[in-house]
């Protein structure tokens, strides 16, 4: 795999991180589902996956990049499998609708599994690493791919403040802290 | 903790603006508090008593 292939996978996954933010935004705003603590966490853990691709695309790519990647989606899982033990009780409905049969934690856990898998594979590859100290020019495809992530992380800045306000987040939030107080 | 979560996300993004703006190791530290900070909430929040009706 060549280096500016591994730049482009990397902007991919980008666009991937910010499918998965834009579907939870979609299930908040559309079905009014405001999301937990342990989701919204979840949801900061996908953020956060982004930093890994962002710092291939703008350096070139590195195996501490990927290594960035890595222990978010490990946390993002570990997280993702607790609320799944949380629900697991036969008859307990489980937190929010479900999208395809599967609440979004358990979407959350295969994702985050799905991209452990993903970066195990591209560092098979060992000729994107040669020559990581030249600076990569950046084409405007990864570039939009970098914003549009930034963007949604700043819009969940936002969203998450409208929702908790300026004190703790409810265990089981129904409505926007901050909207009631005005 | 209050705000947690816009913290968070705040620090996401920051992190984000370091790796893409900044230096590398400026960004990497930056990741390594955050990663740091989102595990303490989790355990924060994991350490709740649970509601639980048997």
């Amino acid at each position: 795999m060549t280096r500016s292939l591994a730049i482009t996978l990397n902007a991919l996954g980008l666009y991937a991180i910010a499918l998965v933010l834009l579907v939870a935004f979609g299930a908040q705003l559309i079905l009014h589902e405001l999301p937990c603590p342990l989701c919204l966490l979840q949801r900061i853990q996908f953020a956060m996956l982004a930093v890994g691709p962002i710092l291939n695309v703008r350096f070139g790519p590195r195996p501490s990049h990927y290594a960035v990647s890595l222990l978010t989606a490990a946390a993002g899982a570990a997280f993702a499998s607790r609320q799944i033990l949380l629900h697991i009780m036969p008859g307990d409905p489980g937190y929010g609708s479900a999208l395809l049969g599967y609440h979004y934690y358990t979407w959350a856990f295969i994702g985050f599994v799905i991209a452990v898998v993903a970066i195990a594979a591209m560092l098979m590859f060992d000729a994107q690493f040669k020559e990581s100290d030249k600076a990569q020019p950046l084409d405007n495809f990864a570039r939009a791919a970098v914003w549009l992530v930034l963007a949604l992380t700043a819009l969940n800045v936002i969203s998450s403040l409208l929702e908790c306000g300026f004190a703790a987040c409810p265990d089981t939030p129904v409505t926007y802290e901050l909207l009631k107080r005005l | 903790m209050k705000m947690e979560f816009t913290a968070l996300f705040l620090a996401v993004a920051v992190v984000m603006a370091a790796a893409w703006w900044g230096t590398r190791t400026l960004a990497l530290a930056l990741f390594a508090a955050t990663l740091v900070a989102a595990v303490a909430t989790y355990l924060h929040h994991a350490s709740d008593v649970l509601k639980l009706s048997f």
